[in-house]
């Protein structure tokens, strides 16, 4: 692809200008400020787009823009930057001046919208390259030293291989080892440095801290929310015990008041107002306490009955499963009868009998020993079968025993389950264990519960409708004080001191565990709070960056030596067959080491170090490097070289030299030479390269014809 | 994979001629079937390195 023309519009000092190129040398001349690096940076600018947009823009104007014209292998890209709005116009044409591709929109140099993406998609797949650096790395050819040291040619050798045209990668990794080496002295490329870095004081420290500031904060923080757990779990089970306390006061109150009332009902046969009164407090109270520990409101009289009955339903089920898990384990034993082996060996006896009939070897004796030993193993497999017949038939009847036994449990359990639903409790076997435990529990509330008249139990606080009939109760029956034990009071508060006692000891407790966190969290603070907690911190932080480090230089390492290995040998060859070429023939082949350092090959076959030669011939040897590497990255794409006065510091006889290189590098390309040196119009002159003049913004383009019979004569000239 | 990886600024670099293409394609070879701490770790250096070669913004920490 060949650069046609550059179009300028208010970009530096060219307004409305056009400058064209043609294939091979072009030569761009003028004095300085002529605006030569200006019309070199507008490639790059109109490609990629550019940050330094107030270099380009004239003072006072709002526009900026500029415009590249390609051609090669039949077609034509033109593309079109305003570079005030980064608004970007494409076109590929063929021949026939049809459109191939186009983009429209906005393309900024740091750009990442999908429109972004979309131009440099098209940029890579039209030209080759998408990225500015890039870009520079591979088709900008600047101002070169006058003098290379043989480190700075191969410094800038792997500049121009790590893509960029800025960032050399042994410098890169030299730096990223510099920052591994200040955070620890461990080494895992060689021997471990000697003197202790961040790391290693950091980690010292933590060790002179002690065990605790060496344990990791996360497991602090599980053993300080542990001991709160349990302080919580604590604190409620001492407010269900206070409760629990105050019900106890409550009942101890009650049947004290209840013995004093049934002392009164004694000695006074009339029922007074106040006993009626006590009475119905008392089974209020009963109620309550029995709602407090889950037991139904009323439970019937015949509640334990009824529990034991289920309990013993319970015990029937649970007896059937162990011979129900016998039963299943030797149905799983009954051995299988082994037809498959039956099957096998009739089949490899046959086999063996038709092969003895077909040999005539002794074919009677092996049909009859076939059909005995085919008749014992049948025999053997029906006795097999008529045993594991036999055994699942047993099994089956002893099946349908226990299933019978099952099913009559099963219709006592639904029988007890409805006369439970039928008194208001629950019918589940499971809700029934609970009752159980719950009625186990609180027995002696229960007895009291049912140690009430009838009346009172069935009622629902309406003591004074029920109390005639409490009255004919308790002529019948007696009064309620002969059942009571005469020291009930007594137990009760006995039990209740216990349960107080145990309440203490629970608080105790407590205020312990209270006291550990406390401790714990003082300690934390004290020990690893402070110093210890950010000295972990930057343990963690530092081992994070250096695994980061590590797994980078590692990486770094690794594409280096790839890019060795399948580029190197190919950059040598091209490189090579290009200096031959500009030495004619001196110095037939170049070698780049691992780390791009040069080597020439001299007579005698003997290589020697790019360094010891004079700088023309590195500076030939340079630039055939650079071209190599271009033609291996292009793809043939062929974009111009821009050469922008490389050569400024060699004396006559050196440009002459240098010109001869850059006149034979460019046969098969397009190479565009900006320089300031006005003596090169005569070797232009001579040797019929493409000149544009520039003259302090008068733009002159030569208008011969590529090639014509005054194709290049320099108009200064 | 995760978000840098699959980046088109990332696909763009792979098809490179240069000592970042071959390191963009060896992270990505690295990065398939590796577990996500792996990935994540091949990432941030990934990230550190084309910082240092000025091929794209911010460090990776």
């Amino acid at each position: 692809m060949i650069l046609r023309s550059i179009g300028m519009e208010n970009f530096g000092r060219f307004q409305g200008q056009t400058i064209e190129f043609r294939r091979g040398m072009n030569l761009v001349i003028g004095p300085n400020e002529a605006g030569k690096s200006t019309l070199a940076e507008a490639v790059p600018a109109v490609l990629f787009g550019t940050d330094r947009l107030e270099q380009y823009k004239p003072w006072g104007r709002n526009a900026c823009s500029a415009s590249l014209f390609f051609e090669g292998g039949g077609r034509t890209i033109q593309v079109k930057r305003d570079l005030v709005t980064d608004q970007v116009e494409l076109v590929e044409r063929d021949d026939l001046y049809r459109h191939l591709s186009q983009f429209s929109g906005k393309a900024p140099l740091r750009g990442r919208s999908s429109s972004c993406r979309e131009y440099r998609q098209l940029l890579e797949s039209l030209l080759g390259v998408a990225d500015e650096k890039l870009f520079r790395a591979t088709y900008f050819f600047g101002h070169q030293p006058q003098d290379w040291s043989g480190d700075e040619l191969a410094q800038n050798l792997r500049t121009l291989v790590s893509g960029t045209a800025e960032a050399d990668y042994a410098d890169i990794l030299d730096r990223l080892l510099d920052e591994h080496f200040t955070l620890t002295r461990s080494n895992p490329w060689g021997r471990d440095k000697q003197r202790d870095r961040e790391y290693e004081d950091v980690c010292r420290k933590l060790e002179e801290l002690g065990p605790v500031a060496a344990v990791p904060v996360f497991v602090e923080i599980d053993d300080s929310t542990e001991i709160t757990a349990r302080i919580n779990a604590m604190s409620a089970e001492l407010a269900d015990d206070r409760i629990e306390y105050e019900k106890g006061l409550r009942y101890v109150d009650h049947v004290r008041s209840r013995q004093v009332a049934t002392a009164a009902t004694d000695s006074q046969t009339p029922v007074d107002e106040t006993s009626q009164a006590a009475g119905a407090a008392g089974q209020h109270d009963l109620r309550e306490q029995l709602a407090a520990a889950g037991l139904p409101e009323n439970p019937p009289v015949n509640l334990q009955e009824l529990l034991a009955e289920a309990a013993e339903i319970r015990q029937e089920m649970s007896a059937l499963q162990q011979p129900y898990a016998a039963l299943g384990s030797r149905e799983k034993k009954i051995p299988g009868v082994p037809w498959t082996a039956l099957l096998s060996v009739v089949g490899l006896l046959t086999l063996v009998t038709g092969a003895a009939w077909w040999r005539q070897l002794y074919p009677l004796p092996v049909a009859s020993i076939a059909v005995i030993v085919v008749a014992c193993f049948a025999g053997f497999c029906g006795w097999r079968f008529w045993r594991r017949r036999t055994a699942q038939a047993e099994c089956s009847t002893e099946r349908g025993k226990l299933d019978q036994k099952k099913s009559a449990v099963q219709d006592r359990q639904s029988e007890l389950s409805e006369r439970c639903e039928a008194l208001g409790l629950p019918s589940s076997p499971i809700d029934l264990v609970r009752l159980h435990k719950l009625v186990s529990s609180n027995r002696e509330l229960l007895d009291n519960y049912w140690g009430l008249p009838a009346a009172e139990r069935s009622g629902d606080g309406v003591a004074e409708q029920l109390a005639p009939q409490a009255r004919d109760d308790k002529g019948n029956a007696g009064p309620r004080g002969d059942n009571q034990p005469a020291d009930e009071v007594q137990e009760l508060e006995a039990r209740l001191a216990e349960f107080a006692a145990d309440m203490d000891g629970k608080e105790a407790r407590l205020q312990e565990l209270k006291a550990q966190l406390e401790q714990r969290a003082s300690a934390q603070q004290a020990s690893t709070g402070g110093e210890g907690t950010d000295l972990l911190q930057r343990k963690h932080e530092l081992e994070a960056r250096i695994r980061l480090l590590r797994k980078a230089i590692d990486l770094l390492v690794a594409a280096v030596d790839e890019f060795g290995r399948s580029h190197l040998v190919q950059l040598n060859q091209e490189a090579g067959k290009l200096f031959a070429k500009i030495t004619a023939g001196r110095y037939a082949a170049i070698r780049l080491n691992e780390n791009m350092v040069p080597s020439i090959q001299v007579q005698g076959r003997r290589w020697m170090p790019a360094e010891n030669f004079s700088k023309g011939t590195v500076d030939a040897l340079y630039l055939a490097l650079r071209t190599a590497l271009t033609k291996i990255r292009d793809d043939g794409r062929s974009l111009p070289l821009m050469l922008d006065d490389p050569f400024v510091h060699l004396d006559q006889k050196r440009l002459a030299t240098a010109l001869n290189m850059i006149d034979l590098a460019s046969v098969d390309g397009q190479l565009v030479l900006f320089s300031h040196n006005l003596e090169l119009g005569k070797r232009a002159a001579r040797e019929r390269w493409h000149v544009v003049p520039l003259d302090g913004g008068t733009v002159e383009t030569s208008t011969e014809v590529e090639g014509g019979e005054h194709a290049g004569q320099l108009h200064l000239l | 994979m995760t978000g840098l990886l699959e980046s088109y600024q990332i696909k763009t670099l792979t098809r490179e001629e240069s000592v970042r293409g071959v390191l963009v394609r060896m992270v990505l070879e690295q990065a398939e079937g590796a577990d996500p701490e792996e990935v994540k770790l091949l990432e941030q250096a990934l990230q550190l390195l084309l910082t240092r070669f000025q091929a794209m913004e911010g460090d990776a920490s």
